[in-house]
């Protein structure tokens, strides 16, 4: 019988910081091997673990974007909920739509002009068709105690009520075998989600709801406690800085076309890119002023750096993230398998 | 009666008598999930469903006591939050509604020690009652 590899990264306590539920990620590519359709391979996995889990399954070869609107190289395409190996039948399954985006709709969502520019062979992923999911409000997906919720970016254990943000690099980076930061999630990185980009199926927040260089959060000073002390797994900084100067390279601007997360509006000033600060708005402003990112400081004037010294030294130069580690993915996450 | 609504009150006796008298002798009823309502309207074809099952669990010679939970049927609720200020004289002087989205786990997590093959789900599908 043919096996279905998978990662996980299993629930409980992983160098002091807790992993509220099993966190599985499975290769589309294994998937296919293994004859199986998505749901089906959720299925196999799910009844493998006798525990809360929250399953993604994960196209290398498409694109996404992330939160503040940088396309990345791989996306979520299905995501999943499990409980002791059963996965509700009304919500614990939930698919993301390929997207056949014309020339229109790049004007009104203009941080994809880098997935045309870049990746104009691969499929475009975000988040799932919002007339179509059961659940009303979020995209996520529930099965028990097990909740997969923000496109599979953000898992909970809603009995234990504990939490993980996963922004979507961190898991791409788990599934090339690269290293991940693990830590709390911080007030820079509070502030910078919220910073989010026009999507009509975007992956948190659908139908165009918030105009790129306005906070979809909206909370002044108490943004930056929204997911302070709550763990996260998520890229290397070096693999982040690459992809936001890529972004900008292709002509993105920050506050206009892409997000003015403290990260971007960061890479922007080292490289001397424009910054549309007229199109930040003052609830934008105030979150970002609560964590340094001044009206002040970011009209001071940064060194240039080149897109090389930026990516040496994004550790140093790019905030986000509070008491990390950085690991080899390998040695967080387990190499399982399932019947399939 | 499909057009007819129950008291909430008169639910709970339901269900309590269902479970006192349909077994060879008397069983207790947990009802949970029902705690802050201090009136409702049930659906009463419903009602008199519930009524039946727990009658037919009562009636088991294995069934010691029994457990009824009412949850949400979808698990993400927006909720409407209503805050008053009250006064000295106990009237509300100033309110302000506002909104609670709340994720809640679905019915697996209370089936955790049930063997899905013995879990009879009646349900109709989601927009059908």
């Amino acid at each position: 019988m043919a096996k279905l590899k998978y990662r996980m990264i299993p629930e409980g306590m992983l160098n002091g910081k807790l992993i509220p539920l099993n966190i599985v990620l499975i290769d589309y590519k294994d998937v296919k091997d293994c004859g199986l359709e998505p749901k089906a391979a959720f299925e196999a996995i799910a009844k493998t673990i006798d525990a809360p889990a929250g399953l993604n399954i994960i196209d290398l070869d498409a694109v996404t974007t992330t939160s503040d609107g940088i396309v990345v190289e791989g996306a979520i395409i299905r995501m999943a909920a499990s409980d002791r190996g059963r996965i509700n039948k009304d919500f614990g399954y939930l698919e993301m739509i390929p997207l056949n985006y014309t020339d229109e709709d790049i004007k009104r969502e203009p941080h994809l002009k880098v997935w045309k520019d870049k990746y104009p062979k691969r499929t475009l992923y975000m988040g799932p068709d919002y007339r179509k999911k059961k659940i009303p409000v979020h995209n996520v997906v529930i099965t028990g105690r097990a909740a997969n919720n923000n496109s599979a970016t953000e898992m909970m254990n809603i009995v234990t009520m504990e939490e993980i943000l996963l922004p979507i690099l961190g898991q791409l980076e788990i599934m090339k075998d690269g290293k991940v930061l693990l830590g709390n999630t911080g007030e820079i990185i509070s502030v910078g989600i919220g910073m989010v980009v026009p999507e009509e199926y975007g992956r948190i927040v659908p139908k165009r709801q918030y105009m790129c260089g306005d906070t979809a959060h909206g909370s002044g000073e108490y943004a930056k406690t929204l997911k302070k002390h709550i763990p996260i797994i998520c890229v290397e900084k070096p693999v982040l800085a690459r992809y936001i100067i890529q972004a900008l390279e292709c002509g993105m601007v920050p506050g206009r076309t892409i997000g003015g997360s403290p990260a971007v509006l960061t890479v922007a000033k080292y490289l001397h890119k424009k910054i549309d600060f007229d199109n930040i708005t003052k609830k934008a402003y105030e979150e970002l002023a609560s964590v340094g990112f001044t009206k002040e400081y970011l009209h001071k004037d940064f060194p240039l750096l080149t897109a090389e010294e930026i990516i040496k030294r994004a550790d140093e130069l790019i905030p986000g993230c509070e008491d990390y580690k950085i690991y080899d993915s390998k040695d967080i996450v387990k190499i399982k398998y399932a019947e399939c | 009666m499909k057009l007819l609504h129950t008291k909430l009150p008169e639910f709970i006796k339901k269900m309590q008598v269902a479970a006192a008298e349909k077994g060879k002798k008397p069983k207790e009823i947990k009802i949970m999930g029902l705690e802050n309502l201090r009136s409702a309207k049930m659906q009463s074809l419903r009602t008199g469903r519930i009524e039946h099952a727990v009658g037919e669990l009562a009636a088991l010679d294995n069934v010691e006591n029994l457990e009824l939970i009412v949850i949400p049927r979808v698990p993400e609720t927006m909720q409407t939050v209503i805050v008053k200020g009250m006064n000295k004289d106990g009237k509300c002087d100033k309110a302000v509604l506002e909104i609670v989205n709340i994720l809640h786990p679905t019915e697996e997590a209370y089936l955790l020690d049930c063997d899905p093959e013995n879990i009879d789900d009646r349900r109709p599908i989601i927009g059908n009652h």
